[in-house]
């Protein structure tokens, strides 16, 4: 079998485990569901805002749920391997060790993204917007490849050390707050029409991030996995 | 099996291995060869470097200096070398909300194996799991779960298998059934190293021991030649 292909069957069988597992589960995207729409709720119960605030803070409100639920599912995406070591089960692999990057990767976008369509009409719903624009689907897309390419890679990072539950969110969210800006500033541009102009500049520093943090975890996976 | 040994050369050959933790020397410039056909007893008090030393023949733990070569190539350069170990330890490395056929599943998928499921057919019978082969591996008790384990690392029939602390947690029936599995396994073309903290029972198995004492294989020696090492033979009386 060819290099590449072995490579890309592991990407696909680690992909395919995973939601193999959550299907049996459904521990966590269910989860990652019910807290992203508690803190939809929340802000929205709590804050009272006016029609026209709702309407400018809703791309902010959007990422910060969707960075909190991402999170949440590489947490559990982390703890799925460390439980009886079947991490290790995947390191023995005989295949490039980058490959279990990309399928986690894979995993943990797609439950998100996931956990992202069913968010949207809720969005819609309590901040008087149509959020169901192909536009924004396209940006999420962009925002959530960025911030899971970098949260798999600190994810693996967290698995190490001995406070590994609260170690994801300190190390992710200050490294991550570049993606969520510009997500958050490109969502706007999407809803409001682009009155900045600015759209295309916010898209580029996204797929950037996406090409950088991905050859980050291309390179530093292996690394960051060795004892 | 999957991966042919080259001929003359040790299935598994470790070379000036040093591992520090905390700047505490674990293994230090360690030597160690293991030939096809040997069935080799690892001992070694607790905290010796015998989970260590295997972590790092299995490519799971990287020496700070060293290295490890499988069948003549080195380990780190070529992950698909890897293809030849079976690793067992005493954590089963499963997947607690699949069955034991969808676990094999994805080891069989990992291992890129050609049509897997005559393969994994055999593996829940040698397990002696038929029966409860589409329950999830979390309703499995702690023997069941290491039969599995041991027929996790067989299922791309490795040549060499590498075997941490396997009667942990094992109660005398499953203890007596990894004897016989272990016993089966020992055959020509295949290497085994087992590390092992109560070694006894594993001599009859074993066709050498290995004594790793202070970072280093101290002795090892075919197991009928341990009358010439009295030190060796006050070990093994003395280990409980």
């Amino acid at each position: 079998m060819r290099p590449l292909l072995r490579y890309l069957k592991i990407i696909g069988g680690i992909l395919r485990k995973d939601v193999q597992v959550e299907w049996r589960g459904r521990q966590g995207v269910p989860v990652m569901l019910v807290f992203t729409l508690l803190v939809v709720f929340l802000f929205n119960f709590t804050l009272q805002l006016s029609p026209d605030l709702q309407s400018s803070l809703a791309a902010g409100l959007l990422w910060v749920s969707l960075a909190f639920a991402s999170t949440l599912g590489l947490n559990r995406s982390v703890s799925l391997e460390r439980e009886n070591r079947a991490l290790d089960g995947l390191l023995l692999a005989p295949v490039d060790r980058s490959a279990i990057y990309f399928g986690k990767m894979l995993s943990n976008l797609l439950f998100t993204l996931l956990v992202a369509l069913i968010l949207l009409p809720v969005f819609s719903l309590f901040y008087s917007r149509n959020m169901l624009h192909p536009g924004l689907i396209g940006v999420i897309l962009l925002g959530l490849s960025a911030y899971t390419s970098l949260g798999t890679l600190l994810a693996a990072l967290s698995i190490q050390t001995r406070t590994r539950d609260v170690m994801l969110p300190v190390l992710l969210y200050p490294l991550a707050l570049p993606i969520l800006i510009a997500a958050a500033e490109a969502t706007r541009g999407i809803l409001e029409g682009n009155p900045t102009g600015a759209l295309g500049s916010w898209l580029t520093f996204l797929g950037a991030c996406v090409i950088l943090f991905t050859a980050a975890g291309l390179v530093f996976f292996e690394t960051i996995l060795e004892e | 099996m999957s991966t042919e040994p080259a001929p003359n050369l040790p299935a598994i050959e470790a070379r000036g291995l040093v591992k520090r933790f905390h700047f505490h020397p674990v293994l230090d410039d360690l030597a160690f060869t293991l030939q096809d056909g040997e069935c080799c007893v690892l001992i070694g008090a607790n905290g010796a470097g015998k989970t260590t030393l295997l972590r790092i023949l299995a490519g799971l733990a990287r020496p700070g200096a060293g290295q490890v070569l499988i069948n003549g190539t080195p380990l780190y350069a070529r992950p698909s070398s890897r293809a030849a170990l079976g690793y067992i330890s005493h954590q089963p490395m499963f997947y607690e909300d699949l069955t034991a056929r969808e676990n094999l599943r994805h080891y069989a998928r990992l291992y890129f194996i050609q049509d897997p499921e005559p393969r994994i057919a055999q593996a829940v019978q040698s397990a002696g799991l038929e029966n409860t082969q589409n329950q999830p591996v979390r309703t499995y008790s702690r023997g069941m779960q290491q039969r599995l384990s041991i027929e996790r690392a067989l299922l791309h029939d490795p040549q060499i298998l590498l075997f941490d602390e396997p009667y942990t947690g094992l109660d005398q029936d499953a203890a007596l059934q990894l004897d016989r599995r272990l016993d089966a396994l020992h055959t020509p073309g295949r290497a085994i190293l087992i590390a092992a903290h109560r070694p006894q029972r594993l001599l009859a198995v074993a066709s050498h021991i290995a004594w790793l004492r202070e970072g280093k294989i101290r002795r090892h020696l075919p197991t009928n030649a341990l009358d010439s090492f009295p030190e060796l033979q006050a070990y093994l009386q003395e280990a409980p």
